[in-house]
């Protein structure tokens, strides 16, 4: 790593945690109500990224890679996890389909990206492989989780459109169609918009984080550009994977709609 | 078994049972029902006695009702489920009019494959999706304005432009929209749902004469009333209990 790095002790993170809890006494003062979980949540925080960094460090360290593969699969059943709880009003039965979305776009992400146009020494070089996984599992669990609920809960409320349809004859498919557009186009809203603003109004978070550890900015916009070029295109592509995989929970086999339970 | 050829429809072991909280709730069962060419069948019963249901259940659009349907004598297992609801048309009590036009709502019938003339094969989504030309272009050729136009004015329809909006329709003229939209898909059975409910007597008489217009052309339509029996239909059948009991009525000269 060239240029210079600056290193955080000890006492920068309690500076961190007072910072927190000042802001937590101003709410209690206020009677926001918000003090204690803002608090609860930094500590949470704090903690979450410590183990992740020990983790990846021992990771890094060990130059093994089945210990990256483990971490990447513990990742993954998290971002499973994470999806279905986020996701209201959906019925059961979908983390086949969520967990086979979310591996298949990780696997395009891994050996296009990664093999293809990084090419780093050795192939599964943990501090490129561990992050990008969890940038592009970052988005698409958010992505997802809006896709799904919105999906079911657009199909509740075209209920008297999708009877008009199958009785006009339509496919499942058909009658699903409105839907699945609309809750794709919702899932994908934030990413376009940090497409949009990346540069302008943000520096997106990796990048701030190749800068201030000393990268060559320039260098630092190709990742950038790389990642959320490649995380645009794999959302809607797991997105549209996702849909194509649960549509037909909400018909029976002959095509009749069958009102999901929430 | 001898066929009787005037029988267009038939249906036998007709069962309904809508899952409760932890059993399940029979409505009907064993139900048996035929229906002629040409005729139309006044359905009627208490609200609950599961008249919707049945009609839903010969569209097959019923999740929890099955039985033995026959078309022409053919079963309905011969058909797709689609290829069903072409012929045995369900319309639903609410019309639901779609599109920014009322010509875009009757054409919504043709925007889908079971009309659009595209062979059944692997992935024809895809195909049509990447085909130039757009399901709403492709309807309009099948079904131009003229044509619609030509039908509207036929019954009695001709307060309803084609450029108007759904949404201004009044609920006579919604009504009346919906029901020309599967007329004109030309089914050979309609199941009517209730489709006079809500309307005043001018309307509800103007739906009954399109709907007796289009039997006199060969169509069978099985209605579901509220209203008191306009003498427009041929038998009068009672869901109650869940059982279906029969009454043979004469037929009103001059109404039909």
């Amino acid at each position: 790593m060239s240029g210079n790095y600056y290193s955080i002790d000890i006492a920068g993170l309690l500076v961190a945690l007072v910072m927190v809890a000042i802001a937590a006494g101003i709410s209690a003062l206020m009677r926001m109500g918000i003090g204690g979980t803002l608090l609860w949540s930094a500590c949470r925080a704090l903690l979450q990224l410590c183990a992740m960094g020990f983790i990846m460090s021992f990771v890094i360290h060990s130059g093994n890679p089945w210990f990256v593969l483990l971490l990447i699969a513990f990742m993954l059943v998290a971002a499973v996890q994470i999806t279905l709880s986020r996701a209201k009003g959906v019925p059961k039965g979908l983390v086949g389909p969520v967990l086979l979305s979310l591996v298949i776009t990780m696997l395009i992400m891994m050996s296009t990206v990664v093999e293809l146009v990084i090419r780093p020494q050795p192939w599964y070089a943990p501090q490129l492989v561990v992050p990008l996984t969890g940038m592009l599992l970052g988005n698409t669990v958010s992505t997802l989780a809006v896709g799904l609920s919105r999906f079911f809960e657009s199909m509740r409320e075209r209920r008297d459109e999708v009877d008009t349809l199958l009785a006009l004859g339509a496919t499942a498919w058909e009658t699903a169609r409105p839907s699945i557009v609309s809750s794709i186009r919702l899932g994908l809203m934030p990413t376009t918009a940090s497409l949009a603003s990346a540069g302008i109004v943000t520096v997106p978070g990796m990048m701030a984080g190749q800068i201030i550890a000393g990268g060559d900015p320039l260098d630092a916009a190709k990742y950038q550009f790389m990642v959320l070029a490649s995380i645009a295109a794999l959302t809607l592509l797991a997105d549209g994977l996702i849909m194509t995989l649960v549509y037909r929970k909400c018909f029976t086999a002959l095509d009749q709609y069958e009102p999901t339970l929430h | 078994m001898v066929i009787d050829m005037t029988c267009v429809f038939s249906a036998s072991d007709m069962v309904c049972e809508v899952p409760d909280a932890d059993s399940s709730r029979t409505i009907f069962s064993g139900l048996s029902f035929t229906l002629e060419r040409g005729e139309i069948v006044d359905l009627v019963g208490p609200s609950g006695s599961g008249k919707s249901s049945l009609l839903t259940a010969f569209a097959q659009l019923n999740p929890h009702a099955h039985g033995s349907l026959a078309l022409d004598g053919r079963s309905s297992a011969e058909f797709t489920p689609q290829q069903w609801r072409r012929q045995v048309a369900y319309l639903p009590q609410k019309p639901v009019l779609t599109g920014a036009t009322v010509a875009e709502a009757i054409r919504l019938p043709w925007t889908l494959r079971i009309r659009g003339g595209a062979e059944p094969g692997a992935l024809p989504w895809l195909r049509r999706a990447c085909s130039r030309q757009s399901p709403d272009l492709r309807a309009k050729a099948l079904l131009p304005d003229e044509r619609i136009r030509e039908t509207l004015d036929g019954i009695g329809c001709d307060d309803i432009e084609l450029d108007r909006a759904p949404h201004d329709l009044s609920g006579g003229q919604a009504a009346r929209v919906s029901l020309a939209r599967t007329l004109l898909t030309e089914p050979k059975v309609m199941l009517a749902d209730e489709v006079d409910a809500g309307l005043d007597d001018n309307n509800a008489d103007k739906v009954a004469s399109i709907m007796a217009k289009a039997v006199a052309n060969g169509m069978a339509i099985v209605r579901i009333r509220h209203r008191p029996p306009d003498g427009r239909a041929s038998r009068i059948v009672t869901l109650d209990g869940g059982t279906l009991t029969e009454t043979h009525v004469e037929r009103q000269e001059g109404l039909a």
